[in-house]
């Protein structure tokens, strides 16, 4: 029996050895200062703070009329047009194919996805010195982003197959501005560049 | 002779072990041992199965973190419905068999002292394995060709740190542990005092993997907290958790208890947060945490190998220095051949930038483990093979001895 009990103790010792601490038991830890820790940027907006402060891998010309916005996690370039101020064009970086992407537009125009037969059959035109493939859709434009889908929009962009990953021109808002801003796209596509 | 005048033969009088004996017997039993045996065996491979969809990281805490009494395995994201014990709880069931049954129950005497000796291997083998559970910590150690550093990243924990900062650098580093900020979600909140910082700090909405996305590009879809036109993006954890980014909302709280506007600290930022109070600036981030590490390691050289023809390569080899108060040692570390040194394990883990290639300026990475119990189970196995060495001699010197005995009396 107290071979039994010594090593149920023992059990217990261990198992409470393991408990976690309860607020009360909060300890506060210092530590020295490491070679890495280097002399820290203060006063840092939350801009700096969180956008990828690294320079585009891509570059265009902005057209007139299109306001610049920073750049951000997913857009590498970032505009907004038209009067409404609702119309948008980004370019981004992605990965996955050349189709995944065409269909991930179509998508979210709640259109049929295509076939392969069918990519083959779209528009072509040369962007950042690649054979990239000319999307249009219109319709209810749902982003997937948790948003309700909003009626009467268009979008218009090209998908780039790189060597490593897809780039896309993505130009999305209400369909008569779409319209209107089409020739300022095709302008702004022929200044793309990607920086090897 | 009638019945009358046989004296009743004395019965042995029948006696049922009480509930203490039997408890002794099962935990002690050999059956005991071999269904525990059979379950880790499970385990093991349920837990390689699983770990290919869920991370090994993950599995490890589901099959084998002392918090988990009973698991059910997934595969391919389906359950399987075998709840199983963990199997920490296998290995301390284990321990209290090997002792009960091993080393108490066992029959005693020099004929059995190998078998003892074995066991006593076992049972150190299995404390070095609970011992390494509870106090282990690894992380990894960066360093270019020519650089040097003093602490390594732990793996997975985030801690947030305060500093003041004096003369532009950092003077003192208040670190709260990720232990206190694990729970802080679903509307829980945690207020932590600082020492002789002249406010605390109110943290909740820890996300153990989030990034800080602006409300302008991406409007929030599940009501969450805005601070200065951006929000947490709560992303699904990765299966290599290491790559997991915390992130959490935080309040600066006065000794009036008046409390500043919401802001974010994120495992995923660029920079700190500053905060500034009479006349005094602090910084406040959310990083892994830092171990400092009682010397300093310099890459000299770092040297890759690669199959030929190929980026694959076929050998890593650092050559470093360490230096601790001003003297110096060189060391190699190379796969299989990793520095032991004042209770840390550096093995050469990788290297970087991804994709480098011969020729290319590289880094070299160490994976940094501070354990208490590194060397037991090398030790265990030492006792083990010794005892099974005792058995085996024991036996070989009585059959011997048994032999000769009867050779000299055959006719």
């Amino acid at each position: 029996m107290k071979f039994i009990l010594g090593a149920l103790l023992a059990f217990t010792c261990f198992f409470a050895a393991a408990c976690d601490s309860s607020d009360d038991d909060f300890k506060l830890e210092t530590r020295p200062l490491a070679v890495r820790d280097a002399a820290p940027k203060l006063h840092a907006t939350s801009d700096q703070r969180f956008r990828d402060a690294k320079p585009s891998p891509v570059t265009a010309t902005t057209p007139d009329g299109w306001l610049e916005l920073p750049a951000s996690q997913f857009r590498l370039l970032n505009y907004r047009f038209g009067e409404s101020g609702l119309g948008e064009v980004w370019v981004s970086l992605s990965s996955g194919s050349l189709l995944e992407n065409v269909n991930r537009w179509l998508g979210q125009f709640e259109l049929d996805p295509l076939t392969a037969e069918q990519l083959a059959k779209l528009p072509t035109m040369t962007v950042a010195e690649h054979n990239a493939s000319w999307v249009e859709a219109s319709g209810n434009y749902a982003s997937g982003m948790g948003q309700e889908p909003k009626p009467g929009y268009s979008l218009a962009g090209v998908v780039v197959p790189l060597p490593e990953q897809i780039l896309t021109v993505k130009m999305v808002g209400p369909s008569a501005e779409v319209e209107k801003a089409m020739p300022a796209l095709r302008n702004y596509l022929s200044t793309v560049r990607v920086i090897p | 002779m009638d019945s009358s005048e046989i004296s009743p033969s004395p019965e042995r009088a029948k006696t049922q072990p009480s509930i203490g004996k039997k408890i002794f017997d099962f935990l002690s039993g050999f059956h005991l041992a071999t269904a525990l045996l059979l379950i880790l065996g499970l385990l093991t491979w349920l837990a390689t199965l699983e770990q290919i969809d869920q991370g090994l990281y993950a599995t490890l805490n589901k099959y084998f973190n002392w918090k988990s009494v009973i698991i059910v395995p997934e595969i391919k994201g389906k359950m399987v419905p075998l709840p199983l014990l963990s199997g920490y709880w296998v290995g301390a069931i284990l321990l209290v068999n090997l002792i009960l049954g091993g080393v108490i129950r066992i029959r005693k005497g020099w004929k059995h002292a190998g078998n003892l000796i074995s066991h006593f291997g076992i049972i150190f083998m299995l404390i070095a394995g609970g011992v390494a559970h509870h106090f282990e910590q690894r992380g990894n150690m960066a360093i270019g060709e020519g650089e040097a550093s003093n602490a390594a990243e732990d793996y997975f924990e985030f801690v947030v740190e305060v500093s003041e900062i004096k003369e532009g650098k950092p003077e003192s580093i208040q670190v709260i542990r990720g232990n206190y900020l694990t729970d802080l979600n679903d509307g829980k909140s945690r207020t932590f005092p600082l020492g002789d910082v002249p406010f605390q700090i109110e943290i909740g909405g820890y996300l153990k993997n989030a990034v800080p996305v602006s409300e302008v590009e991406r409007a929030p879809d599940r009501k969450q907290p805005i601070a200065d036109g951006y929000y947490l993006m709560e992303k699904k954890g990765e299966v290599n958790a290491e790559n997991n980014m915390a992130a959490c909302y935080v309040r600066i709280v006065q000794k009036d208890g008046s409390k500043s506007p919401l802001f974010i600290l994120a495992g995923a930022s660029f920079h700190p947060f500053t905060y500034v109070q009479d006349g005094r600036t602090f910084t406040l981030d959310m990083r892994k945490r830092l171990w400092p590490m009682p010397f300093t390691l310099r890459l000299d050289e770092f040297t890759a190998d690669f199959h030929p023809g190929t980026m694959k390569p076929e050998k890593f080899v650092s050559e470093v220095t360490r230096i601790e108060n001003q003297h110096e040692a060189k060391v190699t570390i190379q796969m299989n051949e990793p520095m032991r040194y004042e209770g840390l394990t550096f093995f050469q883990a990788s290297y970087g930038p991804p994709g480098a290639g011969p020729g290319q300026s590289m880094y070299s990475v160490f994976e940094v483990v501070k354990n208490p119990a590194d060397q037991w189970p090398k030790y265990s196995l030492y006792i083990v093979a010794f005892g099974m060495a005792v058995t085996f001699l024991t036996k070989l010197g009585l059959y011997l001895n048994s032999s000769i005995h009867k050779s000299r009396h055959v006719p």
